[in-house]
């Protein structure tokens, strides 16, 4: 007997989440900017938050694929809610899952799959962003462990975090080579954060600078080797980058959702203005660009799933559903007239956090160069 | 505390086409769901499962495709489940269903609990619990609203009626069905989901061979009714002047809200 896909089955589980659960509260959450703990502790309840995991350390035994499905689903109702969710489940625990010990596992990875403790990922300092060569967060070592003194900002659950993973530099002279992860829990003497980021977009998201100062972790909380932190961060780029465009394709299916309903709805000249060419013309772009942005993303997520690299391939789908996403926003309000002017209709939204997706996960410019030099060299 | 819940994979029918012509539901592009009443049910079989132990088995009589639905009920939390599919089920009206339920009921044989939802959104029948619970023998609680306790002998449950409710107790085996103010239906588990979509996953196919019945008591064949034609009822309002005066009028009135039922 066949058996049911689980990849068809999940996306109708999570569109039918996202519709009664995501939907209906996504502008209410947009307007308070407050962290949906209610809502993340129903995806965490179904066993999201540890998809990536296997099952012998509390995980739902799903992979890269099954992870993307449910970001875009989740994102197709509350961009941010897809991205904090898309946080816990790869980059904040990841390091975590790879390189702590069980005790760690205990105490912070089983928690942080049941939606009890949030976890963080801190790469970007004020000098340091795309170029993590110049990375000035200092990890000294010490008797029994390391002491960390520095600064991260755009820190996303910076002041929620219960721990984070931290890219720290051992040695400035070596540059990329001295790069090192350390985790780092929120009680650890010596760790604050600023006041929570003012945000254009994706205004659920906590961001903040945060800041230590003499913190001190035991040896074991370094994760990875030492002076090896970009050969962890290139163990999930790819996947860090193709979330990004699942988060994308999410975007781009609500604002097309929205301009389809509207244009169908909407009278002028004694007929919906769906009937104009100039307006199918927009929903076949946005069609188009879906369809190609989808195919590009889960042939990166089914890659990554058999473990054949395809960073260039993530690259480039990371690249193309944003800034398909960006169009389908823009031509969304457009769409709308007047309306999409408005705070009230979700267009407006979707507009503003679509702003989010180009600096996560890597700024276009430097993606752009990136791909290209696949090419010329 | 073993139960076994009857569940049918319906069309979504929030966005529901029918062709003018034939009368038939468009189905393409129509998604196919848990009838919304059964995923109540599952949600009991689980909550009791929890609470009491034993064993929780869905049933479905369906196409091949309604596996689907087996494997998102076992996703809530549901043991194993058993697909009737079979060609000659094909057709069936509720008494042939009824009948089929039955028998695989039957077959299972070890079952202190039957639930059903009170009725599906394609057919909008309410009789397949009632017939199955009759083909079995079993009591039958309809519209349950609430358990208020059960235990391995006999269950209390809440009736809602409309305007109230009836407080009942059954012993068990007892078959219900229920209603959707009794509880708000879990979501799916991604790791029993999973597990529902791997090829050892617990769910089995029985078809008429299995059942050991006769194709004339199943599908079409064993069917008592034949639909003729499918129409969507064209609703015409007629208003109606009551003559007489004033005095007159208001008896006419209220003779006529009386005789409806209305006051």
């Amino acid at each position: 007997m066949e058996r049911s896909d689980i990849e068809k089955l999940l996306r109708k589980v999570m569109a039918k989440f996202v519709d009664q659960e995501v939907i209906p509260v996504a502008r209410e959450h947009d307007e308070s900017g407050d962290f949906p703990y209610d809502l993340f502790k129903k995806i965490a309840d179904m066993g999201i938050l540890g998809i990536r995991y296997p099952k012998k350390v509390g995980g739902s035994g799903g992979n890269t694929t099954l992870y993307c499905i449910t970001v875009e689903e989740l994102a197709r109702g509350l961009l941010s809610l897809g991205a904090t969710t898309a946080m816990q489940c790869l980059m904040a625990t990841d390091g975590l899952y790879r390189y702590g010990t069980d005790e760690m596992h205990e105490k912070y990875l089983r928690p942080a799959m049941r939606g009890e403790k949030i976890g963080a990922f801190q790469l970007t300092e004020p000098e340091a962003g795309s170029d993590l060569s110049n990375v000035r967060t200092r990890a000294i070592k010490s008797d029994d462990g390391w002491i960390i003194n520095g600064m991260k900002t755009w820190s996303t659950s910076g002041p929620i975090g219960h721990f984070h993973t931290v890219l720290t530099q051992t040695d400035p002279d070596k540059g990329l080579r001295g790069l090192m992860f350390v985790f780092i829990p929120t009680d650890t003497p010596g760790f604050s954060h600023s006041k929570k980021f003012d945000l254009l977009g994706t205004r659920t998201t906590q961001m903040s600078e945060i800041y230590f100062n003499n913190c001190h972790v035991p040896d074991e909380y370094m994760l990875g080797q030492l002076g090896r932190g970009l050969d962890v961060l290139l163990t999930i780029l790819s996947e860090i980058r193709v979330m990004t465009a699942a988060l994308a394709l999410g975007l781009q299916r609500a604002a097309m959702d929205d301009s389809i309903k509207y244009c169908k709805e909407r009278v002028q000249f004694g007929r919906p203005i769906s009937s104009y060419q100039l307006i199918q013309a927009k929903i076949a772009n946005m069609a188009v660009n879906l369809e190609a942005g989808t195919l590009m993303s889960y042939k990166v997520t089914h890659l990554i799933d058999k473990n054949i690299p395809c960073l260039n391939e993530a690259s480039m789908a990371k690249y193309f559903t944003t800034e398909s996403a960006c169009k389908a926003a823009d031509e969304a309000t457009r769409i709308f007239g007047a309306y999409g002017y408005s705070m009230e209709y979700n267009v407006q939204r979707y507009y503003r956090d679509n702003r989010f997706l180009l600096y996560g996960g890597g700024t276009h410019e430097v993606l752009q160069t990136t791909i290209a030099r696949q090419y010329l060299r | 505390m073993n139960i076994i819940t009857l569940i049918k994979q319906v069309p979504d029918t929030t966005d529901i086409k029918t062709d003018p012509k034939t009368g038939n539901l468009i189905r393409e592009g129509i998604e196919s769901i848990i009838n919304p009443d059964d995923r109540h049910a599952i949600e009991v079989a689980v909550s009791l499962k929890e609470k009491y132990k034993g064993k929780s088995i869905v049933v479905s009589m369906g196409p091949p495709q309604a596996i689907d639905a087996i494997s998102e009920a076992i996703g809530m939390g549901i043991d194993e489940g058993i697909l009737l599919a079979d060609r000659n089920f094909g057709g069936a009206d509720t008494w042939a269903t009824s009948f089929t339920l039955g028998k695989a009921i039957e077959k299972i044989n070890a079952y202190d609990l039957i639930l059903c939802g009170r009725q599906a959104i394609d057919g909008d029948t309410a009789q397949i619990g009632p017939q199955v619970a009759e083909f079995l023998g079993l009591p039958q609680l309809t519209y349950v609203m609430d358990i208020e306790e059960v235990d391995d002998r006999r269950i209390i449950v809440k009736r809602g009626l409309g305007n109230g409710y009836e407080r009942v107790e059954s012993p068990l085996p007892a078959l219900i069905t229920v209603i959707g103010e009794l509880n708000k239906p879990r979501y799916p588990r991604v790791d029993l989901l999973i597990n529902a979509c791997k090829e050892n996953a617990r769910i089995t196919l029985w078809n008429a061979a299995d059942l050991k019945v006769s194709v004339q008591e199943i599908g079409l064949s064993g069917s008592l009714t034949r639909v003729i034609k499918t129409f969507s009822p064209k609703v015409k309002r007629e208003g109606e002047m009551l003559k007489g005066d004033k005095g007159e009028a208001v008896g006419q009135l209220i003779e006529r809200l009386a005789g409806n039922y209305l006051i």
